[in-house]
């Protein structure tokens, strides 16, 4: 199975990837439709981290873990592995009790803007590519396969 | 062909049976469970209640689901009895039903404690709330002119007051502690969630409690033990629950508060699991064995039974006490040990209706308590869990707010690329 992973020393920090998630996300995606009259919430999280001398950033979404915690904890059942091992959240039985949020180890499902339920990545399974992957001017991000990633490691 | 039986049908039970048929694709497994109702998110009754989920979207696994992993459920079954000699169930019609693997996954009663004239059998206005069926009972009885006294400031009783709220005259909240949610909340936490829920109009006494009812059939009122009386016409007892052991008891299986498993879930009786809010198990933080009343841990525990029974041994980590839970709008998360009385030192850090207590000890997370603050709060879950140092972090956990940058980068590339979840 194919999962992102960030590539720090490239990252710049713009968001971008968060911009197109959302635009993924959205009804229209279309990306000034989605910002100006949707209220979505990315699946991503970019964090900066801070030292004497630089700024430097990376991308953090769900990591599809093989044994998801959150699965675990979801009280209504939304949460669900799919057939491919993508990690999913069902919104029509999702009631946005944060069960998941209070076990995820990387902080990676976020309460949706919404306030019912709970928004995180899915990998745009429903779309082909993820729209980060797609769009992020730096490759900082990529979609590849735990043996590609173990190259980069 | 292996016959697995499983007595409940909730987290436990039914991540059981999953984790069962995944492992093994030919044995028969037989759920038997007393409730009406297949599976559902046993939290989610206080939203069917005030009707924020539809009837359809309570049931915790899709319609499907038992057919489709040839799992037999028997609804509103009662087990009589357990014959562990001759490995089988009796249950109430008097059919007896064989096992080569058995687990008992039957949760928790609610505590009913003994009050002066109370007859909860008999009292048509007395309720619990911690089945599909009570919640469903209640919502047919209830009216707009309803006066509800709830015996029970926890999170049953708080949520069954978010639940009955705007569709009845009135709600009374009584618990004999000085503040709500008395076993997982300090009072300056426990005080933000009381004024919040009071601004609905719903109203607290507490240090007091009920010392007698009055009525027949119905109850009419009752008396708290500060002198007071209240009118109520409908009552609802919500101060606790109780691990459902009789059946193991019965059996001759050891049981303390709880049933008493190992780490692979295992009775004292081989080929005999129990998972769940019906057993006692070893708490991350003391060490100490205790009953979790926890959906989480009893998905877990369902989980790793279901694969000790089909050969596959996993041992069940140590549980550790947590919470998610929102009243009005307002979210609660919580994990670990929170009491100011424990040892440890409290960061506290509030402004108006957002708080952020962090418990640390001997450079540890020990516990944490976030009120409307809550974005990664699995971050902090995982410092408890993972028993992490604090001064081997990149920064300061009290001095911002959390990231996934707390961590060095080797670590984190190590979690980013390595990490598999767990149990």
């Amino acid at each position: 199975m194919r999962k992102i992973y960030a590539f720090e020393s490239k990252c710049l920090g713009c968001g971008l990837c968060e911009i197109y998630c959302r635009t993924a996300h959205s009804r229209s995606k279309d990306i000034v439709k989605t910002h100006k009259r949707e209220s979505i919430t990315s699946a991503i999280v970019v964090e900066e981290i801070l030292s004497s001398s630089t700024i430097s950033y990376f991308a953090l979404q769900c990591r599809h873990c093989e044994n998801p915690k959150c699965i675990k904890a979801c009280i209504s059942g939304a949460m669900y592995k799919d057939d491919n091992g993508v990690v999913r959240n069902n919104k029509e039985k999702c009631v946005g009790c944060l069960s998941c949020v209070l076990v995820c180890p990387f902080g990676a499902i976020k309460k949706n803007d919404d306030g019912k339920t709970v928004s995180k990545c899915d990998l745009c399974v429903d779309s082909g590519e993820p729209f980060c992957i797609k769009n992020c001017p730096n490759a900082a991000i990529k979609f590849l396969s735990e043996d590609e990633a173990r190259v980069l490691k | 062909m292996k016959r697995y039986l499983i007595i409940g049908n909730s987290a436990a039970g039914v991540n059981a049976a999953a984790t069962i048929r995944a492992n093994d694709k030919t044995c028969s497994i037989k759920i038997i469970s007393s409730e009406t109702f297949n599976s559902y998110g046993r939290p989610l009754i206080s939203y069917y209640l005030n009707g924020k989920i539809k009837p359809e979207n309570i049931y915790y696994r899709d319609e499907n689901f038992y057919k489709s992993s040839n799992i037999e459920v028997l609804l509103n079954t009662k087990v009589e009895k357990i014959d562990t000699i001759k490995k089988e169930i009796i249950v109430d019609l008097g059919e007896k039903i064989g096992y080569d693997k058995l687990l008992i996954a039957t949760g928790s009663n609610p505590f009913i404690p003994p009050i002066k004239n109370l007859n909860f059998n008999r009292q048509k206005n007395v309720f619990t709330f911690l089945t599909y069926n009570d919640s469903i009972k209640l919502k047919e009885k209830i009216t707009k002119n309803s006066k509800v006294v709830i015996a029970g400031a926890g999170l049953i009783g708080l949520k069954a007051a978010e639940g009955l709220f705007g569709q009845v005259a009135s709600i009374t909240v009584i618990d004999l502690a000085d503040r709500v949610m008395a076993s997982v909340l300090d009072k300056s936490e426990a005080d933000i969630i009381q004024a919040h829920i009071e601004q609905r109009f719903i109203s607290f006494k507490l240090q007091t409690s009920i010392c007698e009812v009055q009525g027949g059939s119905n109850v009419s009122g009752v008396s708290l033990s500060n002198g007071e009386t209240l009118k109520c016409d409908i009552l609802i007892i919500a101060v606790g629950v109780r691990p459902n052991i009789a059946l193991a008891k019965e059996a001759g299986i050891k049981t303390l508060k709880g049933i008493v498993v190992d780490e692979y879930m295992q009775t004292s009786i081989k080929d005999i699991y129990a998972a769940g809010d019906c057993v006692e198990f070893s708490d991350l933080l003391s060490d100490e064995s205790k009953v979790f009343a926890l959906w989480s841990n009893a998905s877990s525990q369902g989980e790793v039974a279901g694969l000790n029974m089909t050969k596959i041994k996993t041992k069940a980590p140590k549980a550790l006490a947590m919470n998610s839970i929102s009243f009005f709008g307002l979210q609660l998360i919580s994990a670990g040990i929170i009491s100011n009385s424990k040892s440890g030192n409290n960061f506290i850090c509030s402004v108006k209706n957002k708080l952020r207590k962090l418990n640390i000890f001997n450079d540890n997370l020990i516990g944490f308590v976030l009120i409307n603050d809550n974005q990664r709060a699995g971050i902090y879950t995982s410092l408890i869990s993972d028993k992490t140092k604090l001064s081997t972090l990149s920064y300061d956990i009290t001095s911002r707010d959390i990231g996934f940058n707390v961590y060095s980068k080797d670590e984190r590339t190590r979690k980013i690329w390595d990490y598999k979840g767990g149990y």
